[in-house]
């Protein structure tokens, strides 16, 4: 009920970023502005979805940017000399990449937060062997098609589409329920019978899966590849999960608040480049707007539980 | 009660996006209402809504290219070709440099100038931008994209032209430290590449050691100062950038050891030191990353949108500062982060302007 209710609120205020935007920009409702904002957000709600994962068991993950970029190094250097196939091959590096952190966290006993600070070091460097500069390829199609629209639809809104589809399936697996039960009670979870270890592993996995899209989904939209160019992506998809309500302390969360919550983000900030203030005053205002957003939901909380 | 508190929220954070939006009106008002003050220019028919997005703002170098840039859009909007001009901050996101390129499009902006943080992640949105008909620039930090107007200097050369300098002064034989920026930085590898084929023409030339930095001086003095522990005979330094050169000239200063011959760019902090011990037969060849490379973009996309017909490459040649000519760069009343430079005469952009 409660979750529910942060999600109006969310909801609330994405409507009204909606209707400002769309008196800013009267092209919104068409096909081929939904197609061009939907591939511009794809990459912050996928890798804010991968952080939603590990968030929701506790942790955090600092080398998300990190992975990002080498999801995309992987894909545009070809690898597997069809699309397809080197998809999938950069899927599989993410998600051992993922699953890499995830054991470290989980048999080391380490923190996740030093534990994925150092990982973004070594996977920016890892990066940096397969792709040492700018560059790779995508095929012009699949670029056009992607970012243009193909027959009118809005390929990155279906692949974000189905990429919730596949996590709402998993949520209801038994992994899906241990994912919560040992964010929200480690110990109570060991002692229930669950692997929490395992869980960990799965779930750092997962969300090197998400981060993989992610990385795709921005080689796709810019035609190549970049190795440094995943970095912001760690902090803002931290913002983007907890201005979706998704608690650091695990256990706490869904993945539909993430969702509204990378909507509002990429709405704002692009809503601040059509206001014309000064570009300081934006990053002022951006992070004004952040603070006030998850302060007023937070003290809102709060009122209803006293 | 409850629900009155939430739909309260609700409506204060409303009444927040609404300001926002506020302050758009207004500054939408003012760029629509002021048309083309008609008259002297014959080239451009309309005035111009110009628009720059930088990956970076904050560094001292993009603050000076930003005020020589709003210095010569005031002058444009003297004239009548510039209405309104708008800077973008990416503060180092590409993705964000990216919405800011699509933001400009769906305003209609009629040129776009970009100081790319990707050679190749902006390609698609800068063509989209080309296929509606607006005029695109990119200036200082190149794409790979041969559909936008593109402003720079030769690296290569850079390198190849302090190299020389410095091979010219040892006679040809000696042996040497170099200092590079960071290993895999496309700048960094383009400025060693010409130093190195100088260098290879000289096999009296030694180079002692090869040494990576970043372009800051506290990492570069400690990179610098263990290289020369190891090889304390050198008789020159090869160094690509200023915070670099300011940092091999700091240790044997400090360590009170000859000073030998360094290269260098017009980092203030360098040019200082340069200034002050050239009267000790310290000797220095530097170069510049123009901050005019901004002014010539805007002209040559303002011109591009009046008709006129402007090379879509222009190599801008790279400023000498020697020890003749330095005192009239180096500027001792500023502080050592900036990047003294003097301005291009406007005859010289327009002849680069017409490709000539």
């Amino acid at each position: 009920m409660r979750g529910d209710l942060d999600l109006v609120w969310l909801g609330a205020l994405l409507l009204v970023a909606l209707a400002v935007y769309w008196r800013l920009d009267p092209t919104l409702p068409r096909p081929a502005t939904i197609t061009i904002l939907s591939a511009q957000f794809l990459p912050l709600i996928l890798a804010a979805a991968g952080q939603t994962v590990v968030m929701l068991t506790g942790g955090i993950d600092l080398s998300l940017g990190a992975v990002l970029s080498l999801g995309m190094a992987v894909f545009v250097t070809n690898p597997a000399g069809n699309v397809v196939a080197s998809m999938a091959l950069a899927l599989a590096v993410t998600v051992l990449a993922g699953a890499a952190n995830g054991a470290l966290v989980a048999y080391a006993g380490l923190p996740p937060i030093i534990v994925t600070l150092a990982a973004s070091f070594l996977w920016a460097g890892v990066t940096l062997i397969v792709l040492p500069q700018p560059g790779g390829q995508v095929p012009a199609e699949l670029v056009r098609a992607y970012n243009m629209g193909w027959y009118g639809l809005a390929l990155p809104a279906i692949a974000i589409g189905l990429a919730l589809a596949v996590w709402k399936l998993v949520k209801t697996t038994r992994f899906g329920l241990a994912l919560y039960a040992v964010g929200g009670n480690e110990h109570g979870a060991f002692a229930n019978g669950i692997d929490t270890r395992r869980v960990k592993i799965a779930a750092y996995g997962f969300a090197g899966l998400f981060t993989g899209l992610a990385g795709i989904g921005l080689a796709i939209q810019t035609g190549s590849g970049d190795p440094t160019i995943g970095t912001p992506y760690t902090l803002n998809s931290i913002a983007v999960a907890v201005l979706g309500g998704i608690s650091f302390f695990g256990g706490v969360g869904r993945m539909r608040g993430t969702l509204l919550g990378a909507l509002l983000f990429g709405l704002l900030s692009n809503l601040l480049l059509f206001t014309g203030i000064s570009t300081f005053y934006q990053l002022i205002l951006q992070g004004v707007v952040l603070v006030v957003a998850v302060a007023v939901k937070t003290l809102a909380a709060r009122e209803r539980v006293a | 009660m409850k629900g009155m508190t939430r739909r309260a929220l609700i409506a204060a954070a409303a009444g927040a996006l609404l300001a926002t939006t506020a302050c758009n009106v207004d500054s939408g008002a003012t760029t629509a209402s002021s048309p083309a003050a008609g008259g002297t220019a014959s080239a451009a028919p309309k005035a111009l809504k110009v628009g720059w997005s930088t990956i970076y703002l904050a560094p001292s170098w993009m603050q000076q290219t930003l005020k020589m840039l709003e210095d010569d859009v005031a002058r444009l909007k003297g004239e009548g070709k510039v209405a309104s001009y708008e800077t973008f901050n990416a503060n180092g996101d590409t993705s964000q440099q990216i919405a800011q390129i699509q933001a400009m499009i769906t305003q209609k902006y009629d040129v776009i100038l970009v100081d790319a943080g990707s050679s190749t992640a902006l390609n698609p949105v800068m063509e989209q931008a080309v296929a509606a008909g607006i005029v695109v620039a990119n200036f200082d930090s190149l794409v790979t994209s041969d559909k936008v107007i593109r402003v720079g200097t030769d690296q290569v050369e850079w390198g190849r032209m302090t190299a020389q300098w410095l091979a010219d002064k040892l006679g040809g034989k000696g042996e040497i430290i170099a200092m590079n920026g960071p290993a895999g930085v496309s700048v960094s590898e383009e400025r060693w590449k010409g130093a190195e084929e100088v260098f290879k023409k000289y096999p009296d030339i030694k180079i002692a050691a090869n040494v990576h930095s970043e372009y800051n001086l506290a990492p570069a003095a400690q990179a610098f100062a263990s290289a020369y522990s190891a090889n304390p005979d050198i008789t020159g330094v090869f160094s690509q950038g200023g915070a670099l050169s300011a940092a091999a000239l700091q240790t044997l200063v400090k360590q009170d050891r000859k000073l030998v011959p360094i290269t260098g760019e017009n980092y203030n902090g360098f040019l200082k030191m340069w200034a002050e011990k050239r009267r000790e037969g310290f000797s220095s060849i530097a170069t510049a990353q123009p901050n005019y490379l901004s002014v010539i973009a805007l002209q040559a996309a303002v011109a591009k949108a009046g008709g006129a017909n402007v090379p879509m490459n222009i190599t801008v040649p790279l400023p000498e500062i020697t020890d003749e000519n330095l005192d009239q760069f180096v500027k001792p009343d500023q502080p050592d982060d900036s990047y003294p430079i003097q301005p291009l005469p406007q005859g010289e952009i327009d002849k680069l302007i017409a490709g000539k």
